[in-house]
């Protein structure tokens, strides 16, 4: 197991703040965060390109904090690929075997057999210069696996590629890991590979950890209104508890709003809700199922996006819809209509 | 045809001012290669004099830039990855010579070399630099250095520092990574600064003057050659000193202009 104790490092503008992590041995662990975040220098820390000004490193229970990046054998790949350009693809992904003496047939087919993995075997006689994104990224991610690593550090590593070869990759990367079980750290800000490749996920500001769970946890139950936010909830509202026959409701602007969360919080406590767009549907007719709200609303304003339907309205609050765009045609809605906005309790998350 | 009233007139009169002083560089060449007879440099080449001038320019521009390198390439590292106190200070001392009057080094050279306890130090394990062959080197070094270091601060700060980082984490010690991956990855800087050095070290005359003197068959290299055969009225001599060193002129640029990349100085 690795774990990050208490580390803190400060570089330029960039600053890391008492950074706590535990990743289990064949985790794939993701961290989530805005550029700018600290989230590579966190990586080149547990490198060992950085010493932290404060905390420690370990793995197993041994301290790697005072060792030089070469003896921790952990192996790192940047979204910018950094082969060595006066190599070929074959002498990249060989060059930390050929640093550790190995011999030189034992290199040629460890390389051979994992460049067939990646599917990049065609290409080892070939200079990084005349290798396509994918193709680069693939031979990066071969030459960190070749030393077998204890750790698999991902700085972004799809985040320059195309969508169908970071899809590619991406699926890559999985089968990769099936098949490995290495432990790896994967930094992104990117939602489908957080769902796609994580076991668990942390989200990372301003230097510091502020939420750590299953992607499920994260994307659903976030812990602050900052994080609601960067996970894609756009209905975030301020309102205070009340308790009428017995129900515990969040009122926001005169409007009751049932929920299903048991919080620890009394009755007229100031309360923070978030409800995800794509869980609140716009109808003509009122629905009628018992665990679901219905407010009643005018539509202010319809954004037509292709495949799915953004919808404004004012239920004495702003309410932000998405539905896909079938199911919105056939309530035949139009800009300046009565309606209701219908979400289930379980939707309606409190924010701690 | 074009109509003339749509010629863009900041486009005519930039254009042609920069063909006016291309024509004017071209001719001043053309000037000095075509003046002597046909035959008269084959014949100049020929001279003990000549021979000695290039002999002892190649001796001395080959060693000051070997010395160059090794100042250069360190210090330019230093200067393109760390932060460190009075860096702002060393990054513009360092260029200095450049902007300095050759002469006025080379008289600096002369006072260091020939008044100071130091310089009597030299002397006295055997290092005389004042009116020899020794001094052109230093004076070489001292007005060709900042050319060397600018061109390999710019490479190495143009080579993203990652790849270091990633050679490191694959078993290379901080050398090694900057051995086996950043110098491979510099060398057509390295080239391009080499070249640039060595011919601006082989035209060197102000501060050599100074502190080498302009001794006949002495500390006489291809630049002072074609000053004391100009002074005593040896044209074809000097012409044909000055014509090597054009040569020498035109081939270096070249290489720069190929090699040198976004090199810069």
């Amino acid at each position: 197991m690795i774990c990050i104790n208490n580390v803190s490092k400060t570089l330029g503008e960039f600053h890391l703040d008492r950074i706590n992590l535990e990743i289990n041995e064949g985790e794939y662990f993701v961290i989530i965060g805005p550029t700018g975040s600290g989230k590579t220098i966190l990586l080149e820390t547990i490198a060992g390109i950085y010493s932290p000004d404060e905390g420690d490193i370990t793995l197993n229970q041994k301290s790697l904090t005072n060792l030089p990046p070469r003896n921790r054998n952990i192996s790192m790949v940047y979204q910018d690929f950094m082969l060595f350009p006066h190599m070929t693809v074959e002498q990249n992904i060989g060059f930390g075997l050929k640093n550790k003496k190995t011999d030189a047939d034992v290199i040629k087919k460890r390389v051979l057999e994992i460049t067939k993995i990646f599917g990049i075997s065609h290409l080892l006689y070939r200079h990084p210069g005349t290798l396509s994104g994918g193709e680069k990224q693939r031979a990066a991610i071969c030459r960190a696996v070749l030393m077998d690593p204890v750790l698999l550090l991902l700085d972004e590593p799809l985040s320059a590629l195309d969508s169908r070869t970071r899809e590619l990759l991406r699926s890559e990367l999985k089968k990769f890991h099936g098949m490995y079980n290495t432990t790896i750290l994967h930094i992104t800000h990117n939602y489908e590979e957080v769902f796609s490749l994580a076991d668990r996920v942390a989200l990372m500001h301003k230097g510091e950890i502020l939420q750590t769970g299953t992607p499920d946890d994260v994307f659903e139950k976030p812990k602050t209104e900052f994080i609601a936010e960067f996970v894609g909830f756009e209905n975030l509202y301020q309102g205070i508890f009340v308790l009428r026959d017995g129900i515990s409701s969040v009122e926001i602007s005169g409007v009751d709003i049932r929920h299903n969360n048991s919080p620890t919080v009394r009755e007229e406590e100031s309360a923070k809700i978030c409800i995800r767009s794509e869980n609140i549907r716009i109808s003509r007719e009122k629905v009628s199922d018992t665990d679901v709200n219905v407010i009643f609303c005018k539509i202010l304003d319809i954004i037509d996006n292709g495949s799915f339907v953004k919808i404004i309205a004012d239920a004495g609050f702003i309410l932000n819809s998405v539905m896909m765009k079938k199911s919105f045609n056939s309530e035949e809605l139009k800009t300046g209509d009565t309606a209701y906005a219908c979400f289930d309790f379980d939707s309606v998350h409190i924010i701690q | 045809m074009r109509n003339i009233k749509n010629l863009n007139a900041v486009k005519v009169i930039t254009i042609a001012v920069s063909l006016i002083i291309t024509l004017f560089i071209i001719t001043l060449l053309l000037l000095v290669v075509t003046h002597p007879a046909p035959g008269t440099i084959i014949n100049a080449l020929g001279t003990k004099e000549i021979q000695f001038a290039i002999y002892l320019s190649l001796i001395t521009s080959v060693t000051s830039t070997i010395i160059c390198i090794c100042i250069a390439v360190p210090a330019a590292y230093a200067l393109a990855r760390y932060d460190f106190f009075g860096k702002t200070i060393v990054n513009m001392v360092v260029d200095i010579p450049l902007a300095l009057p050759p002469l006025v080094a080379g008289v600096g050279l002369l006072l260091f070399f020939g008044t100071t306890a130091f310089g009597d130090f030299l002397e006295s394990v055997g290092l005389v630099f004042v009116f020899t062959p020794l001094g052109i080197i230093v004076a070489q070094v001292f007005v060709n250095l900042p050319f060397m270091l600018r061109i390999m601060r710019s490479t190495f700060t143009d080579i993203n520092p990652r790849y270091e980082y990633v050679a490191e984490t694959l078993g290379c010690t901080h050398f090694q990574a900057i051995y086996r991956v950043v110098l491979p990855m510099s060398f057509n800087g390295f080239l391009a600064g080499s070249v640039i050095t060595w011919a601006k070290g082989i035209g060197e005359f102000g501060a050599a003057l100074l502190l080498a003197g302009a001794t006949r068959m002495k500390t006489e290299t291809l630049p002072i050659s074609l000053f004391l055969n100009m002074s005593c009225g040896d044209l074809e001599l000097a012409i044909s000193a000055a014509t090597i060193l054009i040569a020498i002129s035109v081939v270096s640029l070249f290489i720069f202009e190929k090699y040198g990349g976004s090199a810069k100085f």
